[in-house]
């Protein structure tokens, strides 16, 4: 008898509740992509109940698919059986791993969280020309695809901040590294030590994070919890935009990408739509929005592992933007923000913000005072 | 299956097209039933020519080739229970022509359900079988197994709407049939032959369905019974008053419990209940045809009744019906979804004889119903890795079939015989039925290249 994996312990049940019903052939990105069914929720299930039977081992033959999911939930959240596929896709990994089977890519970003404090393994951080780790209200927590691809959008989000006069300090922030755990290794527990002590210490009793992600991160990760003991509010942008009134207004037709980390996984579809109507009277949505959004294809280490077909996804999302006639396309996730916009075909001429960048642009452009006023 | 006849089917459909890697074996080694086998190699096929060249080499080198579309089918049709070759139809999914003057649409196989609910919406036209699985599931599947749906009863199955066909024989000759006027009585009528031949006499290409205008108004009632009979009483009542609901959707108590078990809902759990949906063009005639309904309902001992009097309300009351799909595959690890047809007489019957047998074999058996087609799923739900549930799964479908045959009923009345039913085929139909079916297999597969194994063909 082999030992049991550990995915099974928890997940064994779930994989045998999938009855093959094969909806998530409508939702799944990556099927959506490839018409592969060994891509999609249902054949991964097929595959590690075969994996359960002892008629397929978890070999480097399983990589193409259990390392090629976003992780964005859009199978889960429309399964009629309640199958959570991408919690036990991340565990899948972790059994993967600890044998020895692993995508390059996945041992790669390991690699570089052992040894530098970003996933980019750059050393030089953006310091956006502010004063670091000084005594404030607020944390502004950039992340790193906003301090090392996104700066422009993290330049203006700041700006924008500065507007509202929040009283904001930027920390010596490192890696949130709740990525690890997707794909298939521990989180890195110095970087997390890292960013508690530099949060703390600023005194702050909101942390506000541009990020998604590593707002899940911070959340829900048992590892983050001195935070929430230490009485800390972790708070997406989104959220924190949303109390605010604007005397700025675009006539320019607008439209607005949920992100899976934000939306299918946390929840949070009303906040960032609160602020597009304040500000975008031609404000549409996209055919597939809220709790049908479907991905960008950045998430789960797709982007990093699966380049070309994570790039494919983003432009089958930006096919929607154009059905629309959108001007704008806006979202609130800098990984989102990066898959978009480099996806973006010349012929496609609609700009794509995050709504922090956009509201900083239309104050720009309209050169007047804040004028913003919170009214929570 | 030989390195050489890999090769062979590599070089006609491209690299990009043709799989063997072990992933996408497992992943198509199963459909929605609890059938599983692994091909030998899979193609994604994308014209009647591929195809054509395919099913040529399959003669030749005498390997099995099964058609499959979403793969979401209930009876293993689309399994390769002899290995062989998967041809995957479902990126030949173009729709080809929507032509409202002549109420046609002609569409590839790989086409999905709902996309052409989408192109067909902004015409105010539909094609109306609604299967359950429409989100996903392809056009060929609905031709291959005849699909229906709730709207059964009003506006039939599949059959009633595929007026022409290009299929490609097993010989791989690419054939017409039908016709696109809508009146022929032009030769054998060879479609519907093929609607419904589950993939065993020729791969379908194109499909030149009829379609509907979509009626723009409806209306929603729901009424609880405390004695199933009497809500079959009243179903059979409302199908001979003249009056043609759109849908009549029944749920057993089994079903309510289990809805209410599962999303902790707190549904009445009555012995039945019965959804309505009339509609029409005018409000009046939409509600002159549920008024009927409603006084039929009353009539039958109906214990309350509900009429819906905005969209919400008819959700509200489409609530149960709607959760009951989810609801029961999470009862237990595995649902065994049945598919008989009785005629519409005998339906309370045949609830009480699915009653008797849940409790016969200690299984629960949750029922839905078309019931204004006399179309019932009783859901066997288990642990299939319990060897005594799935020998009492087995014994109860074995006499369920019987007891519904004797009865006048079918073994399936939508999702096809494929290897699921293939053992019963001999209980239903006579042994020259049977041999003529047979003989026309042979006739047109002499190889028996496709879709071996299904319907009992080989036997």
């Amino acid at each position: 008898m082999r030992q049991p994996y550990e995915f099974e312990k928890k997940f064994g049940d779930q994989i045998y509740r999938c009855s093959s019903c094969g909806f998530c052939r409508a939702v799944c990105p990556v099927f959506g992509l490839t018409s592969r069914p060994a891509l999609n929720a249902r054949g991964k299930m097929l595959i590690l109940q075969e994996v359960l039977e002892g008629r397929a081992e978890l070999s480097e033959e399983l990589v193409d698919t259990l390392f090629q999911c976003t992780t964005c939930a859009n199978c889960s959240v429309h399964c009629p059986s309640g199958v959570e596929v991408p919690e036990i896709i991340k565990a899948v990994r972790k059994d993967m791993v600890g044998s020895g089977t692993c995508h390059p890519a996945f041992a790669g970003m390991k690699e570089i969280l052992d040894r530098h404090t970003n996933i980019y393994g750059e050393d030089e951080p953006e310091d956006f020309g502010r004063e670091r780790n000084r005594r404030a209200e607020y944390v502004y927590f950039i992340g790193c695809v906003g301090q090392y691809r996104e700066d422009e959008a993290t330049e203006e989000t700041l700006r924008l901040l500065d507007r509202l006069e929040v009283d904001y300090t930027l920390i010596d922030e490192v890696c949130c590294s709740g990525v690890l755990e997707d794909v298939g290794f521990q989180m890195n527990q110095d970087l997390v030590d890292r960013n508690v002590r530099a949060i703390l210490a600023t005194g702050a009793k909101t942390v506000i994070t541009g990020c998604p992600y590593c707002y899940r991160t911070f959340n829900n990760k048992p590892r983050y919890a001195a935070l929430k003991e230490a009485g800390v509010r972790v708070i997406h942008i989104s959220q924190f935009l949303k109390d605010f009134d604007w005397d700025v207004r675009t006539d320019k037709v607008v439209t607005y990408h949920d992100p899976c980390d934000l939306g299918r996984h946390t929840g949070i579809y009303e906040e960032p739509r609160e602020t597009i109507r304040k500000i975008a009277p031609n404000f549409v949505e996209l055919p597939n929005a809220r709790a049908e959004a479907v991905c960008c294809g950045a998430g789960g280490g797709v982007r990093a592992a699966f380049a070309a077909n994570s790039i494919a996804m983003a432009r089958k999302r930006l096919e929607e933007v154009e059905s629309v006639g959108a001007d704008v396309l806006l979202t609130d996730c800098n990984s989102c923000l990066h898959n978009l916009a480099n996806a973006k075909l010349r012929r496609q001429k609609f700009k794509v913000f995050t709504i922090a960048q956009f509201l900083n642009r239309l104050l720009d452009e309209a050169r007047v005072r804040p004028g913003a006023k919170e009214v929570a | 299956m030989k390195d050489d006849v890999k090769a062979s089917l590599r070089e006609l459909v491209g690299d990009a097209n043709y799989t063997d890697q072990l992933i996408d074996l497992i992943a198509y080694s199963k459909d929605g039933s609890e059938h599983r086998h692994r091909p030998d190699a899979a193609v994604w096929v994308e014209d009647s020519g591929q195809v054509s060249e395919i099913l040529k080499l399959a003669n030749r080198e005498k390997f099995p080739v099964i058609p499959r579309g979403a793969g979401t089918g209930l009876a293993g049709l689309a399994v390769a229970q002899s290995g062989g070759l998967i041809m995957d139809m479902s990126r030949m999914n173009a729709i080809r022509e929507i032509n409202i003057e002549d109420r046609v649409a002609v569409v590839e196989p790989g086409v999905v359900y709902a996309d052409l609910e989408r192109a067909l919406e902004p015409h105010g036209f539909f094609f109306p079988p609604d299967p359950a699985s429409g989100k996903v599931c392809t056009l060929g599947g609905n031709v291959a197994t005849n699909a229906g749906g709730i709207k059964g009863a009003k506006y039939g199955t599949t059959k009633d709407y595929v007026m022409a066909l290009e299929v490609v024989l097993p010989e791989g000759r690419v054939i017409r049939t039908g016709s696109r006027c809508m009146k022929t009585s032009s030769g054998y009528d060879l479609t519907r032959l093929f609607v419904g031949s589950e993939g065993t006499l020729g791969v379908v290409t194109e499909i030149t369905l009829k379609i509907n205008p979509r009626p723009p108004l409806s209306a929603t009632a729901m009424a609880t019974f405390d004695d199933v009979e009497a809500a079959g009483r009243a179903v059979s009542e409302i199908m001979h008053s003249g009056i043609l609901p759109s849908v009549l959707e029944l749920m057993d108590r089994e079903g309510l419990r289990a809805v209410n078990t599962v999303t902790g809902a707190d549904f009445p759990e009555v012995e039945a209940i019965l959804v309505a949906e009339t509609d029409g063009y005018t409000e009046e005639e939409t509600v002159y045809q549920m008024k009927r309904v409603v006084d039929i309902f009353k009539k039958n001992g109906a214990r309350s009744v509900k009429r819906a009097k905005s969209r919400e309300e008819a959700e509200a009351l489409w609530a149960a019906r709607k959760a009951a799909g989810g609801a029961f595959t999470r009862i237990n690890n595995n649902l065994f979804v049945e598919d008989l047809s009785v005629p519409m007489s005998r339906v309370p019957e045949a609830l009480k004889v699915i009653s008797e047998i849940s409790g016969k074999y200690d299984l629960r058996i949750p029922t839905v119903g078309h019931a204004g087609d006399g179309n019932l799923h009783p859901c066997i739900s288990i642990d299939a890795r319990d060897p005594d549930q799935v020998r009492r799964m087995h014994e109860a479908s074995a006499e369920l079939y019987e007891k519904i045959v004797a009865m006048g009923g079918t073994l399936t009345g939508e999702h096809g015989i494929g290897l699921a039913k293939a053992p019963f085929m001999s209980m239903e139909h006579e042994e020259g039925t049977l041999a003529l079916m047979r003989s026309l297999k042979r006739v047109m597969d002499p190889n028996n290249i496709l879709n071996p194994g299904k319907m009992a063909l080989d036997g």
